[in-house]
């Protein structure tokens, strides 16, 4: 019986001693961002029990994979109310993975946004409707998971990729390509970032545009895109005559070139 | 009449002294004890099933294909590593009581931190040669696959034609931050330090109880807050919260389980997140404070309990 609470006070001095250090460590591998952060009680409640498992159990990746492997199932039964249950779990299991925000948003904005678009069983107004409230889901889960990930230049690009293709709001298109650009991401980000700035109806962010696009071109990193841009731009900002640039405008090959990113 | 006599010299046994030869030996005899455990077998499936996973995912794109197999495949080891580590310590003693293996050992010049520690490394000894063995399938899988998948992918791209040098370059980079780096290594580490402070919990709790099945629940139970022991933390130190009783059960659960969230940085590798050395040694440090402090307690349990 002594032995026993001599373990017992051993256990608990060095419980007590041990406490401080395990803080600093869990601070430390947090701001190495290998450490996740406690879930949100409201998400564990709604997973039930299997959620609970994943909170306590250390398997958070793992459940995430499962949970994305059931929403792909309901991907292929063009079940998207189900999708999207299941990617929000996903994403909030893994928020700094920002694939799953990426694909979460891509679900919603692309594949149940186009279906509403063509789903012929509809009246005109309901598809036109379901499928800005779903271009508009994907927009929100992008930002979502901007809040958390505000440096990621992926989830910039794809939000402007999202505003270019699906809204059609350049303006909100280039800052997120330019947002994109400013966190590293590829060159063609800053390009895209001044042709959304070019389309867009507002006059300073063509001002934007036109700044970009005469630096790259100053650059010699001119593009055919690029120079019909900077043609437009020249145009719509009056630039006076001796500033414009020399080369001809570029002939389209096709009826009706799309500039900018392809999904 | 300085010398003792023959008859004193028989009664007062000199003390013995700990022996690394010894503790090799039992550590070694308990390696070979859950071998005949046909743990081989289950490894052997464990890589099949890691295979299987490697090209069985449905691929959107190739990002996706090798993050779902390293957090499936990883994941699984997790819990293979955590499940062999609990059961296997916790059967270890009552069979050796039940043998009486226990008994003939302790009846030599053993001392019984030896035989503790010996059996304590036999069991990590056979969780790390798993490991290695299923890091060494997980690897080739993961760099086979990652090849096919850049391949397919710069394929892909060139049939589209968006293979511009960009693109590829992104592609490339993509892959193989989610392919085959040193930092899948390290998450194996990770998951065999968890498993090692597992075990030895369950050892000192396989030392105090009498039933194998308590000592699997308890440590299971202890295992589960162990990964909640942030939140339980958090909450003890927060100054302005709750009544005193429940800080007071709080403060004995984070104050007696392990924080094993540490060990969790197998879901950032799978995520191409890069361990550095500084992550590792504190990892490594806090999984030897527990095992040194554990171990401690377990043997000052079981140097004086009844066999």
């Amino acid at each position: 019986m002594k032995r026993k609470l001599q373990a017992a006070a051993v256990l608990l001095v060095f419980g007590v001693l041990k406490l401080p250090l395990e803080q600093r460590v869990t601070h430390d591998l947090r701001t190495m961002r290998l450490v996740d952060e406690p879930l949100h009680l409201g998400v564990k409640g709604n997973m039930g029990q299997i959620g609970l498992a994943a909170a306590f159990g250390g398997l958070r990746g793992l459940i995430a994979t499962i949970f994305q492997l059931r929403a792909h199932v309901e991907f292929t039964r063009v079940n998207w109310a189900q999708v999207d249950k299941y990617y929000g779990f996903v994403t909030q299991l893994q928020p700094r993975n920002a694939r799953y925000w990426e694909e979460a948003s891509w679900h919603m904005a692309y594949n149940a946004a186009s279906y509403y678009l063509y789903n012929q069983e509809l009246k005109p107004g309901l598809r036109g409707q379901l499928f800005h409230d779903y271009v508009k889901r994907g927009s929100d889960i992008l930002n979502e998971g901007l809040q958390l990930l505000p440096d990621n230049p992926r989830l910039w690009q794809k939000l402007g990729d999202l505003h270019w293709n699906r809204s059609k709001d350049f303006k909100a298109a280039g800052d997120a390509y330019w947002n994109s650009f400013q966190h590293g991401g590829l060159n063609f980000t800053e390009r895209f970032a001044a042709y959304a700035y070019a389309q867009s109806n507002d006059p300073a962010s063509w001002t934007k545009g036109y700044a970009i696009l005469k630096k790259l071109y100053n650059e010699k990193k001119a593009t055919p895109g690029l120079i019909e841009f900077l043609k437009m731009l020249e145009q719509n900002l009056h630039i006076p005559a001796d500033q414009r640039i020399s080369d001809a405008a570029p002939v389209r090959k096709t009826p009706d070139p799309q500039a900018g990113p392809q999904r | 009449m300085s010398e003792a006599s023959p008859s004193s010299a028989a009664v007062s046994v000199a003390p013995v002294r700990f022996s690394p030869q010894r503790v090799w030996t039992l550590a070694y005899a308990t390696m070979t004890q859950l071998m005949r455990m046909k743990i081989l077998p289950f490894l052997l499936l464990f890589c099949v099933l890691v295979a299987a996973m490697g090209f069985g995912f449905s691929v959107i794109n190739p990002e996706q294909q090798l993050s779902q197999f390293k957090t499936m495949s990883l994941g699984v080891l997790q819990i293979f590593s955590i499940v062999f580590g609990i059961v296997s310590t916790a059967l270890l003693l009552p069979k050796d009581l039940e043998d009486r293996t226990l008994y003939t050992i302790l009846s030599k010049p053993v001392p019984r931190f030896d035989y503790v520690l010996g059996k304590l490394l036999g069991v990590l000894m056979l969780i790390a040669s798993g490991l290695v063995i299923i890091d060494a399938v997980l690897s080739l899988i993961l760099w086979v696959q990652q090849s096919m998948l850049f391949d397919a992918a710069v394929a892909q791209l060139h049939t589209e034609k968006q293979d511009t040098p960009e693109v590829v370059a992104q592609m490339r980079e993509i892959v193989a931050r989610q392919g085959l780096t040193w930092n899948l290594h390290w998450a194996v580490w990770a998951i065999f330090l968890k498993a090692a402070v597992v075990t030895t919990v369950a050892l000192l709790l396989s030392c105090i109880a009498s039933s194998t099945l308590f000592t699997i629940v308890i440590t299971f139970c202890i295992t589960i807050i162990g990964h909640g022991h942030a939140m339980i933390r958090e909450f003890v130190l927060q100054p302005n919260l709750s009544g005193t009783s429940l800080r007071i059960v709080s403060f004995l659960l984070a104050a007696i389980c392990p924080d094993l969230a540490q060990f969790d940085v197998v879901d950032s590798v799978a995520n191409g997140e890069i361990v550095p050395w500084g992550a590792v040694y504190e990892m490594t440090g806090i999984a030897a404070l527990y095992l040194t402090v554990y171990l401690f307690v377990t043997h000052v349990v079981f140097v004086e309990k009844e066999l």
